[in-house]
């Protein structure tokens, strides 16, 4: 299991990504410090988990 | 009239008794704002027991790692060793300050290797910075003055990153002289030729403008640096080849408090803010929701599918940027359908659904069994376990 799953907006579109080990749901945004930190570790050569199914 | 006279005619003083014994003393304790660090006194800590009515604790144990326990302060770590983070009530004797930020190692790192290192870390804003006037030929001095105290007497160094435009970094030592002495520290940091050139700017933008550091040890990558502003030429230097490794031993300990960086070549009083503003300020970065009881409700969701729901939520204060979502366990929270519609069940996953500036954001969160467009509500459970329950919006630099 990966560290972090992307997740959806209503829209459909990934809104950022969530780790339960990390007890954080964090935001695509270029001046959160845990985005930043996610995009180091997909840097490394890490992948997210798909998102869930948004559901009917 | 001139502005001294003005004032001094405010405070009932001549302008001659002003200009002497302070510059505008609202109050007493000098001029307010004057520090660039936040909570530099360890007073709030939101995360910790005495913000939670009982609830957490007020030490973290095995701390291996970057983890917050004061309000815009962290212990910042990539290391083999360990050590237990306290908000410490000891402080200097006679100064007023109510805490200090304590650190007291449990497992050794004897072994430094590139890329480990252990310091106390607070960060400020770009946007906060811009009178330094950094990158032109005004740019400010500034003065840092701190209290330290340690069994481990020595060489120690105080450090600032600076990320935005030409990656510098300033570096000083100082010495802790008396084993377990609370000590005052003042460091000054003049504007160097490299930070009043192009490229010494900091950013006027939300992110990070200055990390200021207490380095307790570093790598063999960090500590060769030297002192003064140096561009980050060989990477991010913070420390000297002098700099002692606090975590040879599990008997040391430091403690820091008192923590004041302002413009000038003085360390002057240390600027006291009171409790209810150091908290509001300390909340555009980070903001916590305690359970207060159980069951306790947290709102009303709407759902948006079969699995997806959305609570609307107003935070106390807006936000730094678009912040993380934390909690302490998803068994500490439970949904139901309030219309007759829905099942009920534990959630498994929130998200930060939107924010667009402001103090509204959509709360996130996943599940199964909603009904599209019917009401749930979402509370915090009777959990007993893997407290304390919580939800906290991040965004510390």
């Amino acid at each position: 299991m990966a560290l972090y799953k992307l997740t959806l907006l209503k829209d459909g579109s990934v809104g950022g990504v969530f780790s339960d080990e990390l007890r954080k749901a964090i935001p695509k945004d270029s001046y959160n410090a845990d985005w930043i930190d996610y995009l180091e570790w997909v840097a490394e050569g890490n992948t997210p988990e798909p998102a869930d199914s948004a559901g009917a | 009239m001139s502005r001294n006279h003005a004032i001094a005619r405010m405070m009932g003083r001549t302008a001659s008794e002003n200009t002497t014994h302070a510059k505008l003393t609202f109050g007493g304790g000098g001029i307010k704002f004057k520090n660039l660090l936040m909570n530099g006194n360890m007073n709030v800590a939101q995360r910790l027991a005495l913000e939670q009515n009982g609830l957490g604790a007020s030490t973290y144990t095995g701390i291996t790692g970057t983890t917050y326990i004061i309000d815009r302060w962290r212990f910042a770590a990539a290391m083999d060793g360990a050590c237990t983070l306290t908000r410490s009530t000891d402080a200097p004797a006679g100064e007023g300050f109510p805490a200090s930020f304590k650190v007291d190692v449990t497992t050794v790192d004897t072994s430094l290797a590139n890329g480990q290192l252990a310091h106390i870390q607070t960060g400020i804003e770009g946007r906060d910075l811009q009178h330094l006037a950094y990158g032109t030929a005004s740019a400010k001095t500034l003065t840092c003055s701190f209290w330290v105290k340690s069994n481990k007497t020595g060489t120690y160094c105080f450090a600032i990153a600076k990320g935005d435009q030409t990656r510098m970094h300033f570096i000083k030592e100082y010495t802790i002289n008396s084993a377990n002495t609370w000590e005052k520290k003042t460091i000054l940091i003049e504007p160097s030729s490299i930070i009043k050139a192009s490229g010494g700017e900091i950013d006027n933008d939300v992110g990070l403008g200055f990390r200021v550091i207490w380095v307790l040890f570093d790598g063999a990558d960090r500590d060769n640096g030297v002192e003064g502003w140096q561009a980050d030429a060989a990477g991010l230097l913070t420390s000297t080849s002098n700099q002692v490794n606090l975590f040879d031993n599990t008997a040391n300990e430091f403690y820091l408090t008192g923590c004041q960086l302002e413009i000038g070549d003085t360390a002057t009083d240390f600027d006291f803010v009171p409790t209810d503003v150091e908290t509001t300020r300390c909340k555009r970065y980070y903001q916590r929701y305690n359970r207060n009881a159980n069951f306790s409700g947290m709102g009303l969701a709407v759902p948006w599918s079969t699995t997806n729901g959305n609570i609307p939520w107003h935070m106390e204060v807006q936000p730094r940027t678009n912040p993380s979502i934390e909690y302490g366990h998803l068994s500490h929270f439970d949904y139901f359908g309030v219309t007759g519609a829905g099942s009920g069940g534990v959630p498994t996953g929130f998200s930060n659904a939107g924010w667009a500036g402001g103090t509204n954001i959509d709360i996130g969160f996943t599940g199964s069994g909603f009904s599209a467009a019917r009401a749930m509500l979402v509370e915090f459970d009777n959990t007993t376990t893997n407290l304390p329950a919580f939800f906290a919006f991040n965004a510390e630099l």
